[in-house]
């Protein structure tokens, strides 16, 4: 296995471990998407199945995004707090993909996150659920995952700069929800606000899933699968350029652990 | 010592707590992102709403209940969220067991820490307003401003003694960040945030009820509307009231934990 796919790996692990050991800590996680489903849905309770399920597929995705970015958030802030970040760093292997695998990490819980949000619409709520082609929509929820999960590897680039990261998680979780148009179309959003909303892969991605869920499955959805997949490598090579960058900056201003 | 005034000692254990509880917030948290908090987190959770809203029923949608409601409930991310991790955050710097040692009183200590949050809040909920007005065009011509402000200083009040009530418990618990979260965003369901508390199942109405935000955006909506001080009186009587209650509760909670956590020794456990 190559060295930094090895590490990757061990990265995602290492995460997924210390998340079992303490697993209550997905509730702050998961209870911000649940409770704008609950109340979407009490918006939704007297409309039609297809828009309730545009609420609750957005809520899924929303799930998604709160784990991951409290992940890529809290990823290099809890090793700050412990005081483990300078040997984190003194590693052999690049930072990036640490914060890689501890991102995917986050996100494959975020997935976990989405199915408690559905089951929890489903079952709880009564919202209507059918999806007109799995096997596609588990594609574009696949697609929307690695997405996910490269803006998280990202935002926390800036994060390794700034002992404020937990501040510019709560500060990245409502915007992100509002432009990539979770829960309503972005063409209620004012127009100059389009370009942003556009530029975040998720948007691309909860579009496809709603392609795939509705059956329509035109031009439409596999521009947004297109969209999503390059938005991820698009985000990834900024990332991994961003690392560099900052790891580079830490390191001469000896700053990595000041907080 | 015998020159003191009866109370000035709580006074002093209070203002002190409350300046460095202050010191302590700006010395890891830049001023800008202090204020990117304040002037983001009412405009996107406001617009997500409204947007939500508008979405959902683009004929009927009232945007002023929904904009007034989120403006109100926006303080609860220093009310409920910053309060209650209060005795969480002071086990997670080892700086509990110090706090805990010393004879002073427990009231005066844990009020000091909270009382920024207060104006926190307050500063929160008066940018909320203005996008309410500027933004999403909820009508002020008729408001009574006075009244609102009392209504905004009492809500915050009342809900940094809800909050204060919640931390008690993360005093005995690993964290007081889980239920922090959960009441953090469970008042948007049920505190009469986004519908009025009427439409939720019955067995839910107590529980919002017993929750002064719901009296907060009630009474915020009241005077937004026009109606002067003694209009909103019986809604602001009723949030002092809970208010008052949650702080009783969480002091007794307080005192109760300390003697559990102290007797098992898992003050410091986390």
């Amino acid at each position: 296995m190559k060295p930094q796919l090895q590490t990757f790996v061990s990265s995602f692990r290492m995460s997924q471990l210390h998340f079992f050991a303490d697993p209550q800590w997905i509730i702050p996680n998961v209870i911000a998407p649940f409770i704008f489903t609950a109340v979407a849905l009490m918006f939704f309770q007297n409309v039609s199945g297809s828009l309730a399920l545009y609420a609750v597929l957005g809520g899924g995705m929303m799930g998604m995004w709160g784990n991951t970015l409290y992940g890529a958030g809290f990823a290099l802030g809890f090793d700050r707090w412990n005081g483990t970040l300078e040997y984190v760093l003194a590693t052999p292997s690049r930072l990036v993909w640490i914060v890689a695998g501890r991102s995917a990490s986050s996100a494959v819980l975020g997935l976990v996150n989405a199915i408690a949000i559905l089951c929890i619409a489903v079952f709880g709520y009564r919202a209507e659920l059918g999806i007109a082609n799995p096997v596609l929509f588990l594609l574009a929820l696949v697609l929307t995952l690695a997405s996910l999960s490269s803006l998280g590897v990202l935002f926390s680039s800036s994060f390794l700069l700034t002992r404020s990261a937990s501040v510019m998680t709560n500060g990245l979780e409502m915007p992100i929800y509002v432009a990539s148009g979770s829960m309503f179309p972005i063409a209620l959003l004012p127009f100059w606000s389009h370009p942003f909303s556009w530029s975040l892969g998720p948007t691309w991605g909860i579009e496809a899933m709603r392609y795939a869920a509705y059956g329509e499955l035109g031009l439409g959805f596999w521009i947004d699968v297109l969209v999503v997949f390059a938005s991820t490598i698009i985000y990834l090579a900024i990332g991994f350029w961003l690392f560099g960058i900052v790891e580079r900056k830490v390191r001469r201003d000896a700053t990595l652990v000041e907080y | 010592m015998t020159n003191q005034f009866p109370g000035s000692q709580s006074i002093r254990i209070f203002v002190s707590s409350a300046t460095f509880a202050f010191k302590a917030l700006f010395s890891w948290l830049r001023p800008e992102m202090w204020l990117m908090q304040v002037l983001t987190l009412p405009l996107f959770q406001m617009a997500f709403f409204v947007y939500l809203a508008r979405f959902a029923a683009p004929t009927t949608t009232n945007v002023a209940f929904i904009a007034v409601g989120n403006a109100m409930q926006v303080a609860s991310f220093s009310s409920i969220f910053a309060v209650c991790n209060l005795t969480s955050e002071e086990k997670w710097q080892g700086t509990l067991v110090p706090l805990i040692a010393t004879p002073a009183n427990r009231f005066p200590l844990f009020l000091g820490r909270a009382s920024f949050q207060i104006l926190n809040g307050i500063v929160t909920i008066a940018v909320g307003f203005l996008y309410a007005n500027t933004l999403f065009q909820v009508d002020m011509v008729r408001t009574d401003f006075v009244a609102l402000a009392i209504v905004i200083v009492v809500t915050t009040f009342a809900m940094t003694g809800f909050g204060l009530m919640l931390g008690s418990v993360g005093l005995f618990m690993r964290t007081a960040m889980i239920i922090a979260n959960i009441f953090l965003f469970i008042g948007l369901l049920i505190c009469g945030v986004n519908f009025p508390v009427t439409v939720l199942p019955v067995w839910i109405q107590p529980i919002s009820y017993a929750i002064p935000m719901t009296y907060g955006t009630m009474a915020a909506r009241a005077a937004v509307q026009g109606t002067d001080i003694l209009g909103i009186a019986p809604v602001l009587l009723q949030e002092i009231a809970t208010g008052l209650g949650s702080i009783l509760i969480g002091y007794v909670l307080f005192l109760s934990f300390e003697v559990l956590a102290r007797r098992r020794g898992t003050l410091e456990e986390y």
